[in-house]
Formats: structure tokens, sequence, C-alpha cells
């Protein structure tokens, strides 16, 4: 079955360069402007995977992280950021909240597609 | 008589040149390429440009804003188009010159609805015999812009001269003067330099596994 992964970024040109290297890889992609989107859609609809980007308006991936983590669908799925934040103390936070890993933009496909393999 | 004291950088800046403007009465950045600044406090932002593209962002409420200076890496795997069908690295490496501008400007309060932004450079500099850098950045910066739903406020992009450029947030004005003629080589081979840099940098991501 195809896997669904929910990509989070207030970028429209970011969303729609992740699309293309998981759609190419045989995924099912869904997209979301911002962290609260992204919540709104994870409440009622699991996904195998989120890659979220960390400073966006309404709601940060690092809260969203945090949100998602508290749903019991939710719990064990593997969420990435993407971001252009690289400091210690931002993955720190980003681990604390219950990410599964941290990539620095900009991204390397075939890498993504690897820690993507090796984490669903 | 007016005192000049150099207002503080914001910190990630705090490596970036600032002299003061005799002839427009302000501080001003001065931006080598690779570079971009932000600031809160009216300052100025400089720099030259040959086939570089530089955005200059602001916030119309606040004036907060400020100038990259970039230019795409060279990509001969992808052929002449930078927006292909396959995301290439120097289309990555573009955004990313983009959106660490465009965030920094966002994080200090700013929201997208708000900002305004004027495009300027991507000159074909190096004669009719090289490749047109140039083009690729402007393709390339028109591209990301049209695609982010940003309005473009101006623009004074292509030609064939080199590019001094002044931006000043605080009101949007951003002066281009075109140089007829470069005293010597000192642009061309700054920006030689910075695309050898990037061609010779990694393309391996920092990725960590928690």
């Amino acid at each position: 079955m195809t896997r669904l992964i929910m990509t989070v970024d207030d970028s429209a040109s970011m969303r729609e360069m992740v699309r293309a290297t998981l759609t190419a890889a045989g995924y099912e992609v869904v997209e979301a402007v911002d962290g609260q989107e992204a919540l709104d859609y994870a409440r009622d609809n699991p996904c195998d995977l989120v890659i979220s980007d960390v400073n966006m308006p309404r709601m940060d991936g690092i809260t969203l992280v945090h949100e998602l983590r508290n749903l019991p669908h939710y719990r064990l799925t593997p969420l990435l950021l993407l971001t252009t934040e690289s400091s210690a103390e931002k993955k720190l936070e980003g681990k604390r909240a219950g990410a599964t890993g941290w990539i620095v933009k900009p991204f390397n496909p075939e890498q993504l597609l690897a820690t993507m393999a090796r984490v669903l | 008589m007016a005192t000049r004291k150099l207002p503080p950088a914001l910190p990630q800046f705090s490596h970036i040149g600032r002299f003061w403007d005799r002839e427009h009465h302000c501080f001003s950045a001065k931006l080598l390429p690779g570079e971009y600044y932000v600031t809160t406090t009216g300052e100025q932002i400089a720099t030259v440009l040959g086939s570089c593209v530089s955005a200059c962002v602001r916030d119309r409420r606040t004036g907060i804003g400020g100038m990259n200076h970039f230019m795409l890496p060279q990509d001969a795997s992808r052929g002449t188009s930078v927006w292909g069908a396959a995301v290439s690295a120097a289309t990555r490496y573009g955004y990313v010159a983009m959106e660490r501008l465009i965030n920094d400007i966002l994080k200090l309060g700013s929201s997208r609805d708000h900002l305004e932004v004027k495009l300027v450079g991507g000159g074909k500099v190096l004669g009719a015999s090289a490749i047109d850098v140039g083009a690729r950045n402007i393709e390339f910066v028109r591209r990301y812009v049209s695609d982010e739903g940003f309005i473009v406020a101006g623009e004074d992009l292509g030609d064939v001269h080199a590019r001094k450029v002044q931006y000043s947030p605080s009101t949007g004005r951003l002066r281009v003067k075109k140089l007829k003629a470069v005293r010597n080589d000192t642009l061309y081979e700054r920006e030689r330099s910075y695309l050898e840099g990037l061609e010779k940098q990694p393309v391996d991501n920092d990725i960590e596994l928690f």
C-alpha cells in the first residue's frame, strides 16, 4: 500500500520540491501550509510520516511535533523536521518535543529518501 | 554635529562589514557574494552585482527588511533550465538563500502578506563567449517570488552591465547605478571565486536522527 506523507511548510516552493521528490519515489503526499493546518488534518487522518519546517506562522514545527505526540495515532509516527535552522539549542528543542530527526536545508533528495526509509 | 553611533547589528550579522555613508548620511552594510543582511534600525545595505542577483525584501508596515546577494552554482547534469522536473541542487541552493533572508524578517514579527520584494542584478557581464549565468539567476529568482506569491514592487534585471546597488529597507528605496566600465577585475574575480567555492561545497545533508 502506498505510504502517505505529510509535508508542512509555509513556503510553496519548498512544498513543491518535497512533493516532487516524494511522488517520484512512489509516495502519496498531502500538504499543509503551517503547523495549525497540519494538526487539524492530523486529528482525523493518520499519516505514515510527517516532514515539517520549523519557522512557520500560526504554529511552528516544534509545537506541531509536541501536539502530534499527544495524539494516540501519532505517538509512534516518524516526525522529521526540515529547516534552515541548525543550532544545537533548536535541535535539542526538537528532540525534546519528540521529533524523530532533524534535516538541515538544502536537502539532498537521495539522502532525504534514504533517511525516510530508515525511520519508516 | 550629529553623533554617528554604529547601531547594534542583529547577532547573526555581526560579521558583516558596515561603514558610514557620507553621501546619504546613514550607516551602510556592505554585502559580499553569498552574504545577506537584515536591519531594524534604518541602515542602508549596499553591494556590487555582476551576474549575481539580490532580492530586497521588507515589511511595508514596519520598514524592517534586508537584502541577499547570491548566484546559483552550475548544474551541468540538469540541462539549461533551473526548474526541471527534478529539483536540481542549484535550485535548492537558491531556495535556501531566499528562505534565510525571508525567515529572518518573519522572525522579527512580519508576515508574508506584508512583504514587498524588489529584484536586481543578473547582468551578462562576461561578454558573448561566456555562459549567461546571469540569466539562470534571473530565471530562478523570478520563478521563486512568483511561486511564493510575492508581489514584485520593482526590478532591474539583466542587461550587460555590473551594478552598484544601495537599498534602504526603512523606505523601500533601491538605488541602482549601472557601471558602464568596471575599472578592474575585482568584481569578476570575487564572483568567480564565490562560484568555485559553491561547486566545491559538499552536497551532503546535515541529518541527525534522535
